[in-house]
Parts: C-alpha cells; sequence; structure tokens
C-alpha cells in the first residue's frame, strides 16, 4: 500500500493515530455489544437455570433437569414432532423451491410477473399464515374440503386439524406455501450465476435436460443449497407462531414442537429451571447441527 | 441438436400451478374479510362472498384496539430494521476492511448466535428488562429484534462490501476523509440495495414475530397486529371475517414493502448472501 495513503488513513480524533487493526474492532463494537447483552447474558442465566433445582430460591448445582427430562415422553415426544417437521418443511421447501426456480430460469414470458406471484407468500408472516390455513382447514366452512366434495374425492367432512394422523401432514403443507419461496429466491440466484456456456457445451455434446441438470447444474449450486439448507433448518427448528395459532400444539399433544413445549414449560407451568434445561438442549442440537454450515463459511472467509 | 418445442411449455405449466398454490389462500383471506358472518359460516362455502361488505374492517378498526396494534408493529418493525441495517453495515466493513486478529473467530461466533433458539432466550432476557425498567416498552423490543436479525444483516453486508473495490475507500480518504467518513459517504451509498434488501428482512422478521412480543409486552398498549390477532383466535368463539379483515390489513405493509423494493431484494439477496 502507498505509505502516504496509509499516513492520511490513520487521520482521527486521538491524539495518536488508531492502528488499523482497533479501527477495524471499533467496526464491529457495537454489533459485539449488542449479541453479548442481548444473547450473552440470557444463555449464562439459561444455563445456570437449568442446573439449579426446580422452585427454589437457593441455587445449589443439580443434573436432575437434565435427568428427569430422559424419562419425560412428552420431552421425546415434541423432538419426534419437531424432527418430522423440521425435515418434511425443509426438503419440500427445495424440492418445489428448485422446480420453480428452475422454470423461472428459462426463456419465458411474463417472467417479472411470475417471479412476483411466486416470492409472495413469503411476506405473509407466519402467524398470519397459520391463521388463513386454519380457516381454509374448517371441516364445515373451510375452502379445502369444499373443493375436495366437489370434485368427489371425498365424500366425507375431513377435520384435518383435529386427527391425530392428519394435524402434521395439514400444518407441513400450510408452512411449504410460505416457506418455499425465499428457498426458491437463493436458489434462483444461484442458477443465474451459471456460466451458460457450460450448458452450451453440453448440449453440443448432445446431453439430455435431465443429464444437464445433475452433471451442471447441481455441481455448481452445491455450495448455495448447503447455505439454503443450513438456514432454512435453523429456521424450521425455531417455527413458533404457525403452529401456535393452528393447533397450539393439539389434538393432545400431536403437533407440538419442541419451541412450544418449552414455552408451554416456561411460561403457563412456570417451571422456569426445567424449561432450560429443555432449551439448552435443543441449542445444543441446533449447534450440532449447523456446525459443518458454519465451519464451511467461516474457512473462506 | 435441435429440442421438441413441447419442452417450452413445461416451465409455464409448472409456474401456473404454482402461481394457483400460491394464490388460493390471498383470495380466501380476501373474500373471507369481504364475507358477513352468517356468510362465512355457510355450508357448503361460498368461494367469493355473495354480497361483499366491509362491516369487518370497520368493525376492527373502531371498535377494537387494532390501530394501536398497528402503530406498535410499524415503529417496532422500523426501528429495528434501521438499527439492524446500520449496525450490520458497521460490523460487515470492520470484516470486510480490517483483517484484525481473531476475526474469523468472532464471524463464527456471530453466526452461532443465530442457532439460539427464542425460547432460550426470551425467558431470562424477561426477566433482565423488568430489572432495568425496559419491560413493555418500545426499546425492549427493538434491541430483542435487532440482536436477533443482527448476524444475517451482517453477514450480508459484509458480502456486499467485499464486492466494493477497496480502491473506492482509499480515494475518498486521499480527499481528506476519515475512515468513519469513508465508511458513512462512499461505502453506503454504494451498497445501498443491499442495505434495502437486509431492511426487508429484518422488518419481515420483526413485523412477523410472536413469541416475543407474547412474552415481552402486556396488555394492549404495546401489543402488536401479530399478538392482536392471535389473542382474537384463542377467544371462544372466532369471528372469521373480523379475523381476516385483520390478516388482510396486517399483510398489507410487508406486501406493499415487498412490490415496491423487489428488484433490490433479489439483487441483494444475490449479492451478499449467494455470493462465491
Amino acid at each position: 500500500m502507498n505509505p502516504i495513503i496509509s499516513e492520511s488513513s490513520s487521520f482521527s480524533i486521538f491524539a495518536r493515530p488508531l492502528s488499523k487493526k482497533l479501527q477495524g474492532f471499533l467496526f464491529v463494537l457495537p454489533c459485539l455489544l449488542m449479541l453479548l447483552l442481548v444473547l450473552g447474558f440470557p444463555v449464562v442465566t439459561a444455563i445456570v437455570n437449568s442446573f439449579s433445582p426446580i422452585w427454589s430460591e437457593v441455587k445449589t448445582f443439580t443434573a436432575e433437569n437434565y435427568i428427569k427430562l430422559l424419562r419425560d415422553e412428552l420431552f421425546w415426544n415434541s423432538l419426534k414432532v419437531t424432527f418430522i417437521f423440521v425435515v418434511s418443511t425443509v426438503f419440500l421447501h427445495h424440492v418445489l423451491g428448485m422446480i420453480v426456480a428452475v422454470a423461472l430460469n428459462a426463456e419465458l414470458r411474463a417472467k417479472r410477473f411470475f417471479r412476483l406471484i411466486a416470492i409472495l407468500p413469503w411476506t405473509v408472516p407466519d402467524v398470519i399464515s397459520g391463521l388463513i390455513w386454519r380457516f381454509m382447514y374448517n371441516p364445515t366452512s373451510g375452502i379445502i374440503n369444499y373443493l375436495l366434495i366437489r370434485s368427489g374425492a371425498t365424500e366425507q367432512y375431513i377435520e384435518w386439524l383435529a386427527s391425530p394422523n392428519l394435524v402434521l401432514p395439514s400444518i407441513i403443507f400450510a408452512d411449504v406455501w410460505r416457506g418455499y419461496p425465499f428457498v426458491m429466491i437463493i436458489l434462483l440466484a444461484g442458477l443465474q450465476a451459471i456460466p451458460r456456456e457450460q450448458y452450451e457445451a453440453a448440449r453440443v455434446d448432445g446431453a439430455s435436460r435431465i443429464q444437464e441438470f445433475i452433471h451442471i447444474t447441481i455441481p455448481n449450486l452445491m455450495r448455495i443449497i448447503i447455505i439454503a439448507l443450513a438456514l432454512d433448518t435453523i429456521w424450521q427448528f425455531r417455527r413458533f407462531g404457525l403452529i401456535y395459532n393452528m393447533t397450539l400444539g393439539g389434538p393432545g399433544h400431536t403437533s407440538e414442537i419442541l419451541s412450544l413445549y418449552i414455552y408451554k414449560h416456561y411460561f403457563k407451568y412456570l417451571n422456569f429451571e426445567y424449561a432450560s434445561a429443555m432449551a439448552v438442549v435443543m441449542a445444543v442440537l441446533m449447534i450440532i447441527i449447523s456446525l459443518p454450515y458454519i465451519r464451511m463459511i467461516t474457512r473462506k472467509v | 441438436m435441435k429440442r421438441r418445442s413441447g419442452y417450452r411449455i413445461v416451465p409455464y405449466f409448472i409456474l401456473i400451478i404454482v402461481c394457483l398454490y400460491n394464490i388460493v389462500p390471498f383470495v380466501w383471506m380476501f373474500s373471507t374479510s369481504l364475507k358477513t358472518e352468517k356468510e362465512a359460516y355457510k355450508i357448503p362455502p361460498t368461494f367469493l362472498p355473495k354480497e361483499p361488505t366491509l362491516e369487518s374492517y370497520d368493525q376492527i378498526i373502531v371498535w377494537t384496539s387494532f390501530p394501536r396494534y398497528f402503530l406498535n408493529s410499524t415503529i417496532i418493525s422500523l426501528g429495528t430494521a434501521l438499527l439492524s441495517t446500520f449496525i450490520g453495515a458497521l460490523a460487515g466493513y470492520g470484516f470486510s476492511r480490517f483483517h484484525f486478529s481473531g476475526r474469523a473467530t468472532l464471524i463464527g461466533f456471530i453466526l452461532a448466535s443465530q442457532m439460539l433458539p427464542g425460547v432460550l432466550l426470551v425467558g431470562p432476557y424477561f426477566k433482565m428488562l423488568v430489572k432495568i425498567g425496559l419491560y413493555n416498552t418500545y426499546p425492549g423490543l427493538i434491541f430483542a429484534f435487532t440482536t436477533i436479525t443482527l448476524p444475517f444483516s451482517t453477514w450480508m453486508l459484509k458480502g456486499f462490501i467485499d464486492t466494493v473495490p477497496e480502491e473506492l475507500d482509499q480515494a475518498a480518504k486521499v480527499d481528506g476523509c476519515s475512515t468513519l467518513g469513508a465508511f458513512l459517504r462512499i461505502i453506503l451509498p454504494v451498497i445501498a440495495p443491499g442495505m434495502v434488501a437486509t431492511m426487508i428482512f429484518a422488518f419481515l422478521l420483526a413485523w412477523g414475530d410472536l413469541l416475543w412480543v407474547l412474552v415481552l409486552t402486556s396488555g394492549d398498549a404495546m401489543a402488536t397486529v401479530t399478538l392482536g390477532l392471535s389473542r382474537l383466535v384463542t377467544q371462544f368463539r372466532i369471528i372469521w371475517p373480523q379475523l381476516m379483515a385483520g390478516s388482510v390489513i396486517a399483510t398489507l405493509p410487508p406486501l406493499v414493502l415487498y412490490m415496491l423494493l423487489q428488484n433490490s431484494l433479489v439483487k441483494g439477496l444475490t449479492a451478499g448472501a449467494v455470493k462465491e
């Protein structure tokens, strides 16, 4: 670097010019302070709570909350529900997102119009999409049963959200509506960055569309797919408002995802210590799942 | 090799089906909001209202605290969008331009903080807010949402600043700008599309949240639209036309924002989140 330029860049209000390292750190400082204050303090408190006996004034160290959750059938149930919910929604977001992104990447008329409509559901808050779908699933006054009965697919009023077997698939279908557009935009952005020449070369060699997709599109998109998978998994793991408004975890506990179960323990039954232990387990799970993603990102910065 | 022209129809076919899936819930929400309560419960239901009426909008705007919720949501979401984008841009600039020690660790730490579930944080944060007197206030909520969106904002804006040639900063410094001055006057205007995308992102997150508002507010004074609507649905008798009228109003700001800023959003996500 030109020494004259670096001289003038160290101009500052302090008598001694700030070193470049310190300057950089100062830019990052507000962000770090907020994270430490709003995340750091609660995390430490939650961890301390999780090792304290339930309903006690004196904080003594105990692992009883963790032992208790191992035997808590409802905890395992919510873990299972969360797993089904996260895996199926993330999978469907990516399959549908990929199909729509590839379709939008083709030479099209009215491309802007289609893209606009394709992203639209993402702007609806999940709390509100839960409300809309709840009424669509209404057995007698909802549009879904109406269409199914009209088209002759069924003769009965199906209880979508009140049946233990149908409730999760119904919630997943509603979530996919809102969730896939974001994955789609990210994938579309990746598709547009693939050099056209690669496809042209493949065409000269007589490759089919499927072969093109497997040998050109997928390898080029790999990094972006991993980013989208990671972000989506994290967000789906934390999903709360959608299920809160659709079923509140019911019927019984059949749609009770982990965040909802922990919320109930913390704020309804006021079992702070026990809820904290479950939340710590949830955080550890999420960090383990996203470790490859964090590694990949930080390796390249 | 020549392609069969049948291939050209496939994308349209897929997109039309997908558009139907995307649009039907919107139509259902809007159509229900225009129905009378009696018509909304008709068996079989009507797809479009027989006699459209604005009664539900009138009821929800005049007879409930909905306008207040709307104001609260707007203040909280705008505050979050501005604060998160500004602090995120500062940090993004720091990470992009200065190679201080521990930089990679810090980035890893910031990204990892996204993995902390809200249910872990919200309880202790609530107790902290009560202690310092910020419970049931705008700053309490804005700080929470800003922190949740910060990792993503920082990372996206860092990606954006990476694409701006460093010669630009240096030219500004030759002209006598301080480092902060170069950031404010040169970098921020150049990365405007990225900032817009980040703002929309933070705005949407704050606007749509339920968990944090549920815990960090009490009563009507600080409630947001999402909380207000969720309270209506947990009542014994659900009045769907009113609930859907409220949903239409609550969906409008993010929808309009997105329509206006669509291009910036797509460009911002492309350059920031997806860059190689």
